[in-house]
């Protein structure tokens, strides 16, 4: 019997740039499968293929043996193929009922119009619900529910729409570990009805708790196909992360400088809670965590983008530094570019020079006009000196690849004498050509004097490149390592006993 | 398309939209080749400065708005705003109170009103769609209050100059409305202000995390466009020699329009002034050329709106051809 699902030769490049190359996967039905891989492995990529939003360059997808092919995401939903996005998707003003059949609301023909049979539907939730182990009223108001309930909803909602395949990407992020158990046991239901389940998640515990099989990408290819009840942890991460870190990343830096950032107990919000950490010139200090870890705000916190801090204390260069806005710590030394790169980087209508000059427009200033030919000079220089492939400096910068895009946004801060500048995930969607270059031009600033703060949630990246790493883990700081740590040692270091719930 | 832009020269100053501009230009010499052949009077001097003249205080108020649909932002109140300083002048001066104090007068309450709609859409971040819409209705509102509805003379030989007076032969609207112009164009592409115009309506949340002050220059373009929609309350009061306080609503949409129809993208980030003088001059010239043709001024409604949906159509498909 062939299996309910299976991808061969799955091939997918973007503008020239494999992404993904010869990759195959197989499900059965009733199987739970575990897809994993670090960042940029090409999940994302494949799961997008097989939810009809992408479309292949090369292979075959077979359900039930059958060749079939997703012209789009709607078209998947109808062959029975649903992807449960990692936030939850629910209409939170309509009732649990009608977000279960929003897709299709079982309707009679009455004079020419479709009146909703409001009663099937009410039926229909309720014994949807009660296979996945909620007894709730289905006339309820979803905005009302918890989290992992408005999940549950939506899982319905696949089964009301006759999904075979469910794939789950990251389905815990949102959810306490109590609520997490409660997901568990949805996923062993749809286990028992014979669902596939595709089980994306950082968190290798859970992997090991509720999948049956492991399947890891990594750089675009298949890397590992495990039977969880025989893998070991440490097999699974060698899997994903492989050996090849030697050519990557420069070596470690020489012996570091003065202070330039302490930060004492910082807290922020329920984001951040008493993080202590120093930062020297010519160090480059990673900070490592998940999703959700306080990783996202640390960086942006400690530069002002998001206000006032709620306690903890930072000296810069050994002056007192309070973060208040972008502009004020701009002013203390502090460059910052953001994760984000094309909703918080780049102006996209701009040009690669009007990008490049934006925070230090002062420099040009003549008067009340800005002079071009001091610009022009400039960005030369730092096109030339990153190695930033445009087709010039008038180029709009929308149409560079986003290792360039991510190079104008370096070198934003570079035409100023900056202290302290504080990168979040700076590799991320950059091609590994790129990516090398990155990190060999980040190494060459610590010679010049500066001191920084990458912030990734590729902890291949953080050991790599960083002189000393701390690893956050649900806003506190969790560990703390020197180069030479695995990212091995990282992942494991943000693990909590997820048992001690269960 | 714009990577051959050299340094200074037309082309740099045209900036970032010329190809879009060039365009324009093409479509108002068609304009005005067609009415030149329909009618022996339309290509006359005269007729041409009774074109600018008519289109200055239509003009200035494009010219205001373009910076700010530029940085993002979007101000309905402006004609009402208009409308609101020729009564505030009006009124002053019926009570013996000096014209041109009535003018500065005029010319704070625009400020006012301008701050007021900065502070509602960068401080509590509200849709200036909304807030502007609602301060419109205020305005318009508060100025037939004041005047019961009523038109009021205004009959000062200095101050209707600047709406009707000469200088050599040109106009007097006209020169504000040209220097305006020159000056928003020098301002957008050659200053610190001007670029960060740009890079607030390009990308706002980018920008504000670079240090741009976003807010800032979103409030200091609500205030410009209030006290420029009071200037040109000013001239139109001044050209009438009377104010009425719905005398110039009824142009907003021919102000947003002529934006819009300049090339300046309603999300931001994208436009130029002389875009939008050339369309302002495309909508005057085309409601001169009908009028000329006895066309009655409902048609000239329709062929407004089938002109502006033309280029801007136009416009669309080239962008989209040329990935520009």
């Amino acid at each position: 019997m062939p299996p309910l699902l299976e991808m061969r030769g799955i091939g997918k490049s973007f503008g020239g740039v494999p992404v993904l190359a010869d990759v195959a996967l197989a499900i059965a039905a009733g199987e739970v499968l575990a897809l994993l891989g670090a960042n940029g492995a090409g999940k994302s990529t494949l799961v997008k293929i097989l939810s009809g939003a992408y479309q292949r360059d090369a292979g075959t997808v077979l359900l039930d043996g059958q060749p079939v092919s997703f012209a789009s995401t709607t078209d998947a939903i109808r062959q029975g193929i649903r992807l449960l996005p990692q936030e939850v998707s629910v209409m939170p003003h309509l009732s649990v009922a009608e977000n279960i059949f929003i897709g299709d609301l079982p309707a009679r023909n009455v004079f020419g119009v479709a009146v909703v049979q409001r009663r099937r539907m009410r039926e229909e939730s309720e014994r949807l619900l009660a296979q996945l182990g909620l007894e709730i009223d289905p006339a309820r108001e979803v905005g009302t529910l918890a989290v992992p309930e408005r999940r549950i909803v939506e899982i319905a909602r696949a089964l009301a729409g006759r999904a075979r395949i469910l794939i789950m990407d990251e389905p815990t992020a949102a959810l306490t570990e109590h609520e997490t158990v409660r997901l568990f046991d949805v996923v062993a239901r749809l286990r028992g009805q014979g669902v596939g389940v595709i089980y994306i998640s950082h968190y290798l515990d859970e992997v090991f708790q509720v999948c049956d099989r492991i399947a890891v990408l990594r750089d675009g290819r298949n890397a590992g196909d495990f039977a969880t009840a025989d893998a070991s942890r440490d097999d699974v991460l060698l899997a994903m992360l492989g050996t090849r870190m030697e050519g990557l990343y420069p070596p470690p830096g020489g012996k570091p400088g003065r202070t330039i950032c302490q930060a004492q107990g910082l807290t922020f919000r329920g984001d951040l809670k008493d993080i202590s950490f120093e930062l020297h010139q010519g160090e480059v200090l990673g900070v490592f965590g998940l999703l959700g870890s306080g990783i996202e705000v640390l960086g942006r916190v400690l530069y002002g983008a998001m206000g006032g801090i709620d306690g903890g204390s930072i000296a810069i260069d050994s002056a007192p530094y309070a973060p208040s806005t972008p502009i004020a710590g701009k002013a203390a030394g502090i460059g910052f570019v953001a994760a984000e790169r094309k909703v918080e980087g780049i102006v996209p209508d701009l040009t690669v020079r009007e990008n490049m000059t934006l925070p230090f427009l002062d420099r040009y200033r003549h008067g009340l006009s800005l002079r071009r030919a001091g610009e022009d000079t400039e960005v030369r220089h730092w096109i030339d000196l990153l190695g930033i492939r445009t087709k010039g400096a008038e180029q709009h910068i929308r149409f560079l690849s986003g290792g360039n895009q991510q190079k104008v946004c370096l070198a934003r801060w570079l035409i100023e004498e900056m202290k302290l500048l504080i990168l979040e995930e700076p590799t991320r969607g950059v091609d590994i050509g790129a990516r090398k270059e990155i990190y060999a031009q980040l190494r060459e600033l610590t010679r010049r004097g500066l001191a920084l703060l990458v912030i990734s949630s590729d902890a291949e990246e953080i050991a790599g490149l960083c002189d000393r790493m701390l690893v956050l883990e649900r806003g506190r700081c969790v560990a703390r390592l020197a180069h030479g740590a695995t990212p091995a040692m990282l992942i494991d270091a943000t693990d909590l006993p997820l048992e001690s719930a269960a | 398309m714009s990577a051959a832009i050299g340094r200074g020269g037309l082309r740099g100053l045209l900036g970032r939209s010329w190809a879009g501009v060039a365009l324009l230009l093409v479509f108002y010499l068609a304009v005005l080749l067609t009415f030149s052949v329909l009618s022996p009077w339309f290509l006359s001097f005269d007729n041409m400065m009774s074109i600018g003249a008519n289109m200055a205080f239509i003009g200035l108020m494009s010219a205001a708005q373009t910076p700010l649909i530029i940085a993002g932002g979007l101000d309905l109140s402006v004609a009402a705003v208009a409308g609101m300083a020729g009564v505030i002048v009006a009124l002053l001066h019926g009570n013996g109170i000096d014209v041109w104090f009535g003018s500065v007068a005029a010319l704070l309450v625009g400020a006012l009103i301008g701050a007021i709609n900065g502070l509602f859409a960068t401080k509590l971040k509200l849709n200036p769609l909304i807030v502007t819409l609602g301060m419109m209705s205020v305005v318009t509102g508060l100025a037939l209050v004041l005047t019961g509805g009523l038109t009021a003379p205004l009959l000062v030989p200095g101050f209707n100059w600047i709406g009707s007076g000469r200088i050599g032969t040109l106009p007097v609207p006209l020169l504000f409305t040209v220097l305006l112009y020159l000056g928003l164009g020098w301002t957008l592409a050659r200053t610190k202000f001007g670029r960060f115009v740009y890079a607030s309506g390009g990308n706002a949340e980018a920008s504000r995390l670079i240090g741009v002050p976003v807010a800032r220059t979103l409030m200091q373009l609500y205030i410009f466009s209030g006290v420029v929609g009071a200037f040109a309350g000013l001239i139109l009061a001044a050209m009438l020699g009377a104010s009425a306080p719905d005398a110039a609503g009824q142009h907003l949409l021919t102000i947003i329009a002529a934006v819009v129809l300049g090339g300046t993208s309603l999300f931001g980030g994208r436009g130029s002034v002389w875009g939008t003088a050339l369309a302002v001059l495309i909508l005057g010239t085309l409601d001169n050329g009908l009028t000329l043709m006895d066309v009655s001024s409902f048609w000239q409604n329709v062929a407004r709106g089938v002109v502006l949906l033309l280029a801007v159509s136009v416009d669309q498909i080239r962008t989209q051809a040329l990935g520009d």
